[in-house]
């Protein structure tokens, strides 16, 4: 398994308390596989994301417990140094959600991309240069050799989401983590995107964890999707069997208030209520307060209930 | 040329045109210089007869007009007091200071890159907290108190360095702290803040996502796009070292335009003060020319708006 991550925990420790911002999370990543992290603001994602580069908010965030392993080695065993030199940019990526400030504003393309390649000592001198130029066309920059000189500001937001992408897999890395790298792009955009990153999948067998609130570009791009909510993972399952048998509340809850273009009802449907506060969550099930099929049982943690087919979700009503 | 550079020349001018009418008036405001120039019981046709001679006796804007024709050609008249062109009086001082200023600006930002950038990356740390009591020792003396407690303390007391006058580098290295300490705290200022607004920025953390060294991403990425808005700044500071080193210049006896022109003033002598003002904003405009060709070497927007 490329990525296999076990009871994950992050906090956060705030002035106002210890905010549990990843709660026990568990997921797994195979070579050439896309998992989409899929929840609302707030849920963990980015978080999780930012985990397993720890990458965390200095001096508050911690990973307290769990394990990421990549290719079977601990990377919550690494120190800081080796974090820095073998994992992050070389083994994993990111890209991140906005291209727009994505870009050192005072630098060159060129320049921008060229520097994972020569702090992982991968090229330099000519042998760097067109590597830049090859990789910039990877990512389908026109006439990359005449633009190696211009500035960010040059280039078009998608443009400028692919020179991101260009950076980040230039060291050709084994698992990249797109957190919403289409959420600030037009629609259109957001598709070339979109085949941009499968391509790039499909050329160097890499592992990817979209981290979105879109459940449209999940679907497009993912093989199997995670759902969190409350910081924690509440189902599991292909991408196939996440839209037509969601089977925790929140999922279900979650693919309702999807507008739909040829929907009778005129009203969007909105889950009822807030997700609770991360600092001192309830003890049973985060969801149970908002959920409609709320049982007494739902105050003790729910079970992971495997449904098959790689199909899972923490509820009490599935272990019924 | 490029036409923004076009532009900021002619803006340049009309500075420069408008500091001269400001100041010819005000000199003029200040008093007579017959006055001065003449004993208490000069005769009334003497009085007349100078005023002719110096062109006194005409209406102002006529006298402003020979005066910019003049000025336009290098003349700026002679010094009614050491009987020699003002212009040549000012451009013998000139090197003086230029050179005082460039080495003010140089301590304060040799002090001010380092600690600012240092308190952004560990706010709270130790060089955060010596950098802010430095700042405001820096902001609370004036410059000309630190001037005299430097003297006593390195000329007087240890006697390393000469208390005044001017010479080799041993010379300047006074003056130089004197000038440029005030600057140091806002310059500290706006570094700290450029850097930590710098390094929160979306860019940096994507550097550090793909695993660039902590030190690439202070010394290298951040501190480019912090130079900005301290580079605005450090233009002003030059020219208001330019035109503001008087004090300094008084306390150490360093032969500069500042000092020549305080004198000038108390004398009354118009042309010295005249060539000493025009000259000091010419430098002004020059500067901030200077700041504005820097802006598009180090920020490539700015560049592309022209």
């Amino acid at each position: 398994m490329l990525l296999q991550v076990e009871q994950l925990r992050t906090y956060l420790h705030l002035r106002r308390g210890v905010l549990r911002a990843v709660d026990g999370v568990s997921l797994h990543v195979a070579e050439a596989e896309t998992l989409g992290l899929v929840g609302e603001s707030g849920s963990g994602k980015t978080m999780t994301g930012l985990s397993l580069l720890r990458l965390l908010p200095r001096g508050a965030g911690r990973i307290e417990g769990g394990s990421i392993r990549l290719d079977g080695q601990d990377l919550t065993a690494l120190t800081e140094a080796d974090m820095a030199r073998d994992i992050r940019g070389r083994r994993i990526a990111m890209i991140m959600q906005d291209p727009m400030t994505s870009l050192n504003p005072v630098f060159s393309i060129g320049d921008q991309v060229a520097a994972p390649l020569r702090y992982h000592d991968i090229a330099s001198g000519a042998v760097l240069r067109s590597q830049v130029i090859d990789v910039l066309k990877r990512v389908r920059i026109p006439s990359p050799e005449q633009r190696l000189g211009d500035y960010p500001h040059q280039f078009s937001g998608g443009q400028r989401q692919r020179i991101v992408a260009a950076m980040a897999i230039g060291c050709t890395p084994r698992l990249l983590i797109a957190d919403e790298p289409t959420t600030a792009l037009d629609v259109t955009i957001q598709v070339q995107i979109i085949s941009l990153l499968k391509r790039i999948q499909q050329d160097a067998g890499l592992g990817i964890v979209l981290i979105t609130h879109d459940l449209g570009v999940a679907a497009s791009l993912c093989h199997r999707i995670a759902v969190m909510y409350a910081g924690q993972i509440v189902e599991t399952a292909p991408v196939r069997a996440i839209y037509k048998a969601p089977a925790h509340p929140y999922t279900q809850a979650l693919l309702a208030a999807i507008p739909r273009l040829h929907a009778t009802e005129r009203r969007l449907t909105a889950i009822p209520g807030q997700p609770p506060s991360l600092i001192d969550p309830p003890e049973g099930c985060r969801f149970a307060a908002r959920c409609p099929h709320r049982m007494d049982r739902c105050a003790e943690p729910p079970p992971v209930v495997d449904l098959g087919n790689g199909h899972s979700a923490a509820c009490w009503k599935l272990a019924a | 040329m490029p036409r923004f550079l076009l532009h900021r020349l002619l803006q340049g001018l009309v500075s420069i045109v408008g500091a001269s009418i400001v100041i010819f008036l005000i000199a003029r405001l200040s008093g007579d210089p017959i006055l001065i120039l003449l004993p208490n019981d000069a005769s009334p046709q003497l009085i007349a007869e100078t005023k002719r001679n110096l062109g006194l006796d005409l209406p102002l804007w006529h006298q402003y007009l020979i005066f910019a024709w003049n000025a336009l050609g290098g003349d700026f008249g002679r010094s009614y007091r050491w009987q020699m062109p003002a212009l040549q009086l000012i451009l013998d001082r000139l090197p003086a200071t230029i050179e005082l200023a460039i080495c003010g600006l140089v301590f304060s930002v040799a002090i001010a890159v380092p600690v600012g950038v240092l308190s952004a990356v560990r706010p709270g740390g130790w060089t955060d907290r010596f950098g802010r009591v430095f700042a405001m020792l820096g902001q609370a003396m004036p410059a000309f108190w630190v001037g005299l407690l430097l003297i006593l303390f390195f000329a007087v007391e240890l006697n390393w360095l000469p208390a005044f006058g001017y010479g080799g580098v041993s010379h300047i290295i006074m003056p130089a702290i004197a000038l440029g300490w005030y600057p140091v705290a806002a310059q500290t200022r706006i570094v700290r803040s450029a850097m930590r607004d710098v390094l929160d920025s979306d860019h940096i953390r994507l550097s550090r996502a793909l695993g660039t060294p902590e030190h690439w991403i202070v010394w290298k990425y951040a501190l480019r796009n912090a130079a900005v808005p301290l580079l605005t700044m450090l233009g002003v500071y030059f020219a208001a070292m330019l035109g503001g080193a008087f004090v300094v210049e008084t306390i150490f006896a360093w032969p500069g335009v500042g000092r020549t022109v305080v004198e000038a003033v108390f004398s009354r002598d118009f042309p010295v003060v005249q060539a000493g003002v025009l000259f000091t904003s010419i430098l002004f405009v020059l500067s901030n020319l200077l700041v504005d060709l820097a802006y598009g070497i180090v920020d490539p927007r700015i560049r592309a708006d022209r």
